[in-house]
């Protein structure tokens, strides 16, 4: 087996969290804008703020509008330069860091990530404000999906692929954690004890994480939020929930050591692993009773962790021998 | 159904174009191409404008998609550009190769023996061949070098050989060696691909000798270079993301299943280099390096470097790891040095150059000569390459050839001057009148050393001025490529 430097595990790594995030953030936005359109009442009128909070990029966001409306939110997700975590920077850091390793992935992946970023930075900003999100989010999404089919069919599913796999599942499980967090603060916390809580709004979080069918097929019910909740944190099927997501991130450090199920190598592996225990044993009421925002809280900085032991234990050699 | 209506044959593509004073590579005469042209001559007149145009966007399109682009500095903000390519290909009769590739395999040898003998026993500086204070001025003249024994004993692994045809002559010439770290190899190939999707008849009808073995030779080269035998580690040494030709770097070492490492992924440690992986240290035997000599080792050459290994150079003189080319190699490709290149191959291999050189004169050997002369000759500096540090005489403007004719004076050694050669051309497209217009061009064939026999890419890199009227070829003023057949049969 060819050996992985770890300057091109780093790049891996991040060339797939950044794809991550711009498709996380294309659904986001697209899903949000379609809501707000079909939604007459203005006491649920969809605040926008959320949405930039969720990206985590709430400070250069007021350094440069005064309010969140429709308009300078899509601009500022979708296309700022000097928004760090904008669709278009995503694409173009995931680009810059397949062109630092395209000697190592296939020409295939290559050449789609390069045409994607041609594509992105073709569409004008103005035109697609005022046309609505979802030409420019739809293209988004598609184009990531095609990335990793394409990924999928053309790299061996060696240690390279591993990394590429834990990447957009840590990043995925990251995005879906603040998802929930974020959602439920807004769309609970905000309203009256007698206020009923909007429907529409808990579809649109379905929505964004392409859960909606599959709530349906599973709780043949209408949607509650704490069955969404439940959805999305603990489902050990759906592609996005945070449970499954968590479970790719610990067979990629597994296939990479070699490590075998109920021992860890690392500290990543040992994170990964406690973190995944709560979420195969918690139940969502246990998550109820103990603060769903506690909760989250805690798992977003174990995932926070993990991210950073991987780099500690594979990317970096900080004592030179 | 009706029939579709029959097409005119009509050669509109080469309508009005005029071969002019110049040798032209395709045609002999207005409107007779010559008979190794004949077929794809025929191919392009058939092509409507727009059909031409529709194939010129396509190939653009591929080498934007695919990402073959290198990087213009020179607006602050590091741009990505297309090196521009011409569809017409440079097309060479089989016979006419056949004698170059003569002609480089025994340049590349002398070269070789010359680096061997140089770093060596000196034996070519005893016998007064050469003279040694043009040696020992050299800036890159490596004195660390002498005494290590290289191994396989070859220096000149990869060697980049610009010939160029004289109009006056109509024969090949040698313009300069490059046997430091040559490039542009990997625009040959990818300019073969995009040909070959663009115009798959053509390459049916006129049975091009293929170019793609080119990866193969030069790692199965690589691998029997390594100290610890079949078990080889290979890796391909670049300065990064940022040097202008970093994706021939990657490109290579995907075509090779090689490591593309930079400097901080390696380390020396007890006079063995080891790469950084994720399972720890693992052994590095041999280096295809594209980082200039200065910049390898910040221990034994530039101490500024961050490109280069600290220790490098420790483990190539313990014999630890081989490096392609081998260290020191700028003293063989010297544009001072170049002028005695005849010479070596008759000292060391007893025979005449098949290639001659262009008559050059040196600033420390001619120096009245040049000074009263300089208006009618081009003058280089003898380090540089790009296409800078450059006179051309009869384009330059009086205060130009004053500066220079000073320069020569403080550092005659510095310079040499030859005779401005007439370069031939080749029909071009030219964007900015739609037309077709003879440009000159240049051909860079890359040769490989194995230590016993030399191989030769057929054709290699054309490169073309497709400023009208431009004898400069450089990609960084203005010049372009096209794909360089050598077609298997006679015509």
């Amino acid at each position: 087996m060819p050996e992985m430097l770890s300057r091109i595990a780093d790049s891996l790594f991040w060339m797939a969290r950044y794809i991550e995030r711009a498709e996380d953030t294309a659904r986001i936005l697209d899903v949000n804008y379609h809501m707000m359109l079909e939604q007459s009442d203005p006491h649920y009128r969809l605040r926008w703020e959320p949405l930039v909070v969720m990206a985590g990029e709430e400070k250069p966001f007021h350094q440069l509008y005064t309010e969140a409306n429709a308009y300078t939110v899509f601009d500022f997700l979708a296309f700022r330069a000097d928004n760090p975590s904008s669709i278009v920077q995503c694409i173009a850091k995931a680009r810059e860091n397949a062109r630092t390793i395209r000697e190592r992935i296939s020409r295939e992946m290559w050449e789609d990530i390069n045409g994607l970023f041609h594509t992105v930075n073709r569409f004008d900003a103005a035109d697609e404000i005022a046309a609505g999100p979802h030409r420019f989010c739809d293209t988004v999404k598609f184009a990531c999906h095609r990335f990793h089919g394409v990924t999928d069919a053309t790299l061996p599913h060696d240690e390279g692929w591993e990394f590429l796999r834990i990447g957009w599942s840590l990043e995925r499980a990251e995005a879906t954690t603040r998802l929930v967090d974020v959602q439920y603060h807004n769309l609970l916390e905000g309203l009256s004890v007698a206020a009923t809580p909007d429907n529409h709004q808990w579809m649109a979080v379905l929505k964004s994480v392409g859960a909606y069918e599959a709530y349906h097929r599973r709780y043949h019910s209408p949607i509650r939020p704490e069955k969404v909740a439940e959805m999305l944190i603990l489902n050990p099927l759906h592609p996005r929930s945070i449970r499954f997501t968590a479970g790719e991130v610990q067979a990629g450090l597994r296939a990479v050591s070699g490590t075998s199920a109920g021992s860890y190598a690392n500290e990543a592996e040992r994170l990964t692993g406690k973190v995944l225990e709560g979420l195969r044993y918690d139940t969502i009421e246990e998550i109820f009773a103990r603060g769903l925002h506690p909760y989250l809280s805690d798992l977003l900085r174990n995932l926070r962790l993990i991210g950073h032991d991987i780099a500690r234990t594979y990317f970096y050699y900080a004592v030179v021998a | 159904m009706s029939a579709a209506p029959q097409e005119v044959f009509r050669p509109v593509l080469f309508d009005g174009y005029d071969p002019g004073a110049y040798y032209d590579e395709m045609f002999s005469g207005p409107g007779e191409p010559r008979p190794h042209y004949a077929k794809m001559f025929q191919k392009l007149a058939a092509l409507a404008p727009a059909q031409f145009e529709e194939r010129r966007q396509l190939a653009d399109l591929a080498f934007l998609m695919q990402g073959i682009t290198f990087t213009v500095y020179s607006d602050g903000q590091g741009t990505e550009r297309l090196f521009p390519f011409d569809l017409i290909p440079r097309i060479l009769a089989r016979s006419e190769w056949d004698r170059i590739e003569r002609g480089l395999s025994q340049r590349v040898v002398a070269l070789n023996l010359f680096l061997h003998d140089i770093y060596g026993k000196q034996r070519i500086l005893k016998d007064r061949q050469i003279p040694r204070e043009l040696i020992y001025s050299c800036q890159h003249f490596r004195r660390e070098m002498i005494g290590i024994e290289v191994p396989r004993g070859i220096h000149t692994h990869i060697s980049g050989i610009d010939l160029v045809r004289d109009s006056k002559t109509g024969e090949f010439m040698v313009l300069e060696d490059n046997v430091r770290t040559p490039s542009g190899v990997s625009y040959v190939l990818e300019n073969r691909l995009v040909m070959t999707r663009i115009f798959p008849d053509a390459f049916q009808a006129c049975e091009v000798l293929p170019v793609n073995n080119y990866p193969a030779e030069l790692c199965r080269i690589l691998r029997s270079l390594s100290p610890r035998g079949e078990q080889a580690q290979m890796v391909l040494l670049s300065p990064g993301i940022h040097n202008s030709a970093y994706f021939e770097h990657s490109f290579l070492a995907q075509e090779m299943g090689i490591e593309l490492v930079e400097g901080r992924d390696l380390i020396v440690d007890t006079g063995v280099v080891f790469m950084k992986t994720i399972h720890g240290l693992k052994r590095v035997d041999v280096m295809y390096r594209r980082i200039d000599d200065e910049f390898l080792d910040p221990l034994t050459f530039r101490s500024d470097s961050l490109l280069g290994v600290p220790g490098l150079m420790g483990a190539y003189r313990a014999g630890n790891i081989a490096l392609v080319n081998a260290v020191g190699n700028g003293i063989a490709d010297d544009k001072a040095i170049y002028s005695y290149v005849p010479a070596f191959i008759r000292y060391y291999l007893g025979e005449d150059a098949i290639l001659r050189n262009v008559e050059t004169y040196l600033g420390v050997r001619d120096l009245s000569f040049m000074i009263e002369h300089l208006p009618e000759l081009v003058v280089k500096a003898v380090g540089e390459s790009g296409g800078y540090g450059m006179l051309i005489g009869p384009a330059a403007e009086r205060a130009a050839i004053e500066q220079f004719r000073d320069r020569i004076r403080a550092n005659p050694r510095n310079y040499i001057a030859q005779p401005v050669v007439g370069l031939s051309r080749v029909p071009s497209y030219h964007a900015g009148t739609r037309r077709i217009i003879g440009c000159h061009v240049d051909l860079r064939p890359y040769c490989l050393y194995d230590g016993e026999k030399v191989s030769i890419v057929p054709g290699g890199l054309t490169r073309v001025a497709l400023t009208p009227g431009s004898l400069v070829v450089n990609s960084s003023q203005g010049g372009g490529s096209k794909d360089t057949w050598v077609l298997h049969g006679e015509c």
